[in-house]
């Protein structure tokens, strides 16, 4: 993989070619905080546009969740500067900083009513007394919970809930809307329904909205770009195209979608091309390696060839064993029989290999070399 | 966090720490007393001795005083904890109307003056022609120790989980046995912090106690108040150091078994 | 539908008319025995301050009572101090029970203990050491003397300021307890979801932070307020007869002056007084968390 500089290929720098960081809507600049020894958050930069919604993803423990608290205001951090539609909102309290939050548990007030809850920020805000119950109205139209305006929290469902929470953070027109893990308490039917209401919701009103999320399918689904975090760095800052097929990092690669891995050595490496030896074979693939340096070499699933053992196709090649064949229904993914940490699956479309293919059989699987991506081992 | 926070947050803790200061003090002073030499409180003291304790064993009627204390508070708790009991699961699990209502009246003796208590209850007994002075004594203890039962019982009733019962009963238990063998044991916690609170409220109860006791029975407290006023010595606050060191164990024994945070939080 | 709903309803199915009336049975022996034991020798005492030497249904007894203002005097001191009790208490607890639960490990264990240690040491030790630290040469003078703020000794025993400290130290976890037990279930998200909307940090504890606290407040307020209304060792050994209030009018009057009928009519007087209290709780409880059912 070729980039110019480690940040463009992280994307973390640029959003759009030849727009300086500083325009953008919300600019985060080298935050690091620490807890005693501990470095929560290293070094983090990102640029955000007006408009855009973006996920971070990461395990946990990644700091998702700590950065996202440090732009709302919640917890402080240690260094570096936050700059929201160009206020400088780094040492700001959080009561200031016009930034709104839907926590994953909601946090809505148990003591207030659903109108009362989506009032409390315009009340606290000072909004003109006459205005407030329009205000509030509309918004209770917006999420659709108008019958239930009434009615106290703890009577509410979880999806309602979180329609009371996401109305309530938006009823004061935050430039930036903040969701940490906002669909976590929700069964899976409810929460791709409530995921795309959501997103169109925050479309139409043209809100910026960073989610906070460990769900790469969700991520996938809402954001335009997604920061893929790691141990409190950004691993790799892109829409979820690039992140799929150029992924910066092997995290990334293995964090993002599904993909074959093998370890292996490097024998020889010349104009950006490396030779490496695995337990299945000779790999060719790209990337600027010293010869002896251990490597993964990695491929999308979708891009390998099966065939019979036997039959040959061009660039890189492995015969092995087929451990199982995966039926999912749209596709069907064929496992091979891998050592140690490795993974080797192929994904077909359509269910033809059921038939194809058993357990046992010995096949060849081949890719284009170009399509290898070639990452340092461990540690990464 | 905006300065007023931080500043709400030192004045919470400053508070706290006075505030621990201010509870420990009279339990350390009293310790540090009982093994004074002298015969008046002066802290510090002149030398330490530990003859006030020595003189504990000449004290006339202490030790009756203790054995009937004890006595009381053993028994009296047992009863309340087996009437709670069953008052708690009642309220908790009945569908009856009153329900609230009889919860409130079994913890209101808690709120009712103790001397007005004592006052009724000697009163009624003499009107009936009770006067045993250790049976009257006995009923009494009941009526003190079990709102405290009540109190701790009802909370931990209301957040246990019944369907532990309903998976007894199906795989064979009758009810009875179920409450027994299931709720009991997963109540344990419950059940001692009931009983030690119970147990407490009853060593110590004064008020009610000093209108039922006769010459021959007193109890520890209506004793150490007669020692007060006929002979205020540092033997008093022996006595005291010996029941703190008794609480002490107390506490100290549930910690071991159940978790000192978890005891006191119910 | 959530897990909660689903439960409800289930539950709800659960007892059968022949279960509910098991049930019913159930609470009748402790109900017997306080309805016997306690609710009503209590009624006894009051019908009896009701009826005079004739037997005759009189209320001469509580305007004889009421009529002399020794007694008004007494009846008042009660109140006050029981008020400035329960105030001095409800200052100090406050802050306490947030700084317990943001507190972790040994030194919230520290706290716990300083809470149930003095409990379980019984009100006549606490009221003597107490007495103890106040006396001339106690350590309170001694400190007030090291510090410089004071020449001589200053007489603490025997004020009404030394008996609302002294029964506010002792009844200090009773407040505690109840408000740090509710401040312990406040979800720690609620002030930073006030603060993204908008809401200062004053604004936040008055309008999210005390509301949801009202119930714990009340119970403590409730509690300590008729533990101090009713209080007699402590008094007792503190002021002694100087500032006597009527529970000690109670003993007195039973144990030194034989006069049933006039310690009949304090005790009534005093009953009345914890069972507004009861009752007012009650009802302040009900409302408060009816808004946050």
């Amino acid at each position: 993989m070729l980039a110019t500089t480690e940040a463009e290929a992280r994307g973390v720098v640029g959003a759009s070619a030849g727009t300086p960081a500083d325009s953008h809507h919300l600019v985060i600049r080298d935050i690091i905080k620490k807890y005693r020894d501990l470095t929560v958050l290293d070094t983090l930069n990102m640029a955000i546009g007006k408009g855009e919604i973006v996920s971070l993803l990461g395990p946990s423990g990644c700091g998702k969740t700590t950065l996202l608290r440090a732009i709302a205001g919640l917890t402080d951090t240690s260094a570096g500067s936050i700059k929201l539609a160009g206020r400088e909102i780094t040492r700001v309290a959080a009561h200031r900083r016009n930034v709104g939050v839907v926590f994953q548990s909601y946090a809505l007030f148990p003591h207030l009513t659903v109108a009362e809850n989506i009032a409390f920020g315009l009340k606290a805000r000072g909004a003109p007394r006459a205005e407030i119950p329009d205000r509030v109205a509309a918004s209770l139209r917006m999420v659709r919970m108008t019958d239930l305006a009434d009615r106290s929290i703890t009577a509410l469902s979880g999806g309602q809930q979180q329609r009371v929470a996401v109305a309530r953070a938006l009823v004061v027109e935050p430039e930036l809307l903040l969701l940490d893990e906002p669909f976590s308490a929700l069964d899976r039917k409810l929460r791709e329904t409530m995921q795309v209401e959501l997103k169109s919701l925050l479309r139409d009103k043209g809100m910026t909205a960073i989610f906070v999320t460990h769900d790469q399918e969700e991520a996938l689904a809402l954001s335009n770009r997604i920061a893929v975090m790691n141990r409190g760095r950004i691993e790799q800052f892109a829409d979820p195209v690039t992140l799929y097929e150029k992924p910066a990092t092997g995290f990334v690669l293995e964090f993002v979608g599904l993909s074959t891995r093998v370890s292996g050595r490097v024998t020889s490496a010349a104009d950006g091309q490396v030779q490496i030896e695995t337990a299945y074979g000779p790999l060719q693939g790209r990337g600027k390696f010293a010869p002896g340096a251990s490597v993964i070499a990695a491929v999308r699933p979708e891009l390998i060839s099966v065939a019979r053992d036997g039959e040959s196709g061009t660039g890189n090649a492995i015969t092995i064993p087929l451990q199982d064949v995966m039926c999912l229904g749209s596709k069907t993914h064929l496992y091979g029989t891998a050592r140690d940490s490795d993974l080797i699956v192929a994904e077909i479309s359509g269910t033809a290999p059921l038939a194809q293919f058993t357990p046992g059989q010995s096949v060849a699987l081949t890719w284009p070399s170009d399509s290898t991506l070639v990452f340092p081992a461990q540690g990464q | 966090m905006t300065a007023l926070e931080r500043l709400a947050r030192v004045v919470s803790w400053a508070v706290a720490a006075f505030v621990i200061i201010f509870l420990l003090t009279p339990i350390i002073v009293t310790l540090l007393v009982s093994f004074t030499s002298s015969s008046v409180y002066t802290l510090p003291p002149p030398q330490w001795s530990t003859k006030w304790f020595a003189s504990l064993a000449d004290k006339d009627g202490l030790w009756d005083a203790l054995l009937l204390s004890l006595n009381l508070a053993f028994i009296s708790t047992t009863i309340a904890l087996v009437l709670g009991t069953t008052t708690a699961l009642a309220v908790s699990r009945g569908r009856f109307p009153g329900r609230e209502a009889i919860a409130t009246f079994s913890v209101s003796p808690l709120m009712m003056p103790g001397l007005v208590v004592g006052v009724a209850l000697l009163q009624f007994f003499r009107s009936l022609g009770i006067n045993d002075a250790y049976f009257t004594l006995m009923l009494a203890h009941v009526v003190v120790t079990l709102p405290f039962v009540m109190r701790t019982l009802l909370a931990a009733f209301g957040s246990f989980d019944y369907t532990l019962l309903d998976a007894a009963r199906t795989l064979g238990m009758p009810y009875g046995q179920a409450v027994l063998r299931v709720m009991v044991p997963a109540l344990s916690p419950a059940f001692l912090t009931a009983g030690l609170f119970a147990f407490l409220a009853s060593m110590d109860n004064y008020p009610v106690s000093i209108f039922l006791t006769d010459a021959r029975n007193k109890t520890l407290p209506v004793k150490m108040l007669q020692y007060l006023e006929e002979s205020p010595d540092p033997s008093i606050a022996a006595i005291s150091s010996g029941l703190i060191m008794l609480a002490l164990l107390a506490l100290m024994l549930g910690s071991r078994t159940v978790g000192l945070n978890r005891m006191i939080q119910g | 539908m959530s897990a909660e709903a689903i439960t409800a309803s289930v539950s709800q199915l659960a007892p059968v008319a022949k279960e509910r009336d098991r049930f019913a049975l159930l609470a009748l022996p402790g109900l017997l025995y306080l309805g016997i034991l306690f609710a009503l020798p209590l009624l006894i005492l009051l019908v009896k301050s009701l009826i005079n030497a004739e037997g005759d249904l009189s209320l001469a007894g509580y305007a004889a009572f009421f009529s002399d203002p020794f007694n008004l005097s007494v009846f008042w001191r009660t109140l006050r101090v029981a008020l400035l009790t329960t105030l001095l208490s409800l200052v100090l607890a406050y802050p306490t029970a947030f700084a317990m639960v943001r507190a972790g490990g040994w030194i919230l264990t520290l706290m716990l203990v300083a809470m149930v240690l003095p409990l379980s040491v019984g009100v006549i030790v606490k009221a003597f050491s107490w007495s103890i630290v106040l006396r001339s040469n106690g350590i309170v003078n001694q400190a007030l003397m090291g510090l410089g703020l004071v020449d001589e000794p200053v007489r603490l025993l025997f004020t009404e300021t030394a008996l609302v400290f002294g029964a506010a130290n002792i009844f200090l976890p009773f407040m505690v307890l109840p408000i740090y037990a509710v401040v312990r279930q406040l979800d720690p998200n609620l002030s930073g979801a006030a603060a993204t909307l908008g809401s200062g940090p004053l604004r936040t504890f008055l309008t999210v932070t005390l509301p949801l606290t009202l119930p714990g407040i009340i119970a403590g307020v409730a509690f300590v307020f008729s533990l101090a209304v009713s209080m007699y060792v402590i008094p007792s050994l503190i002021v002694g007869e100087r500032h006597q209030n009527l529970a000690m009018m109670i003993a007195r009057a039973f144990l030194f002056l034989r006069n049933e009928q006039l310690g009949s009519v304090i005790a009534v007087v005093l009953l009345a007084i914890a069972t507004a209290v009861v009752f007012s709780s009650a009802l302040l409880l009900r409302l408060v968390e009816r808004r946050q059912r």
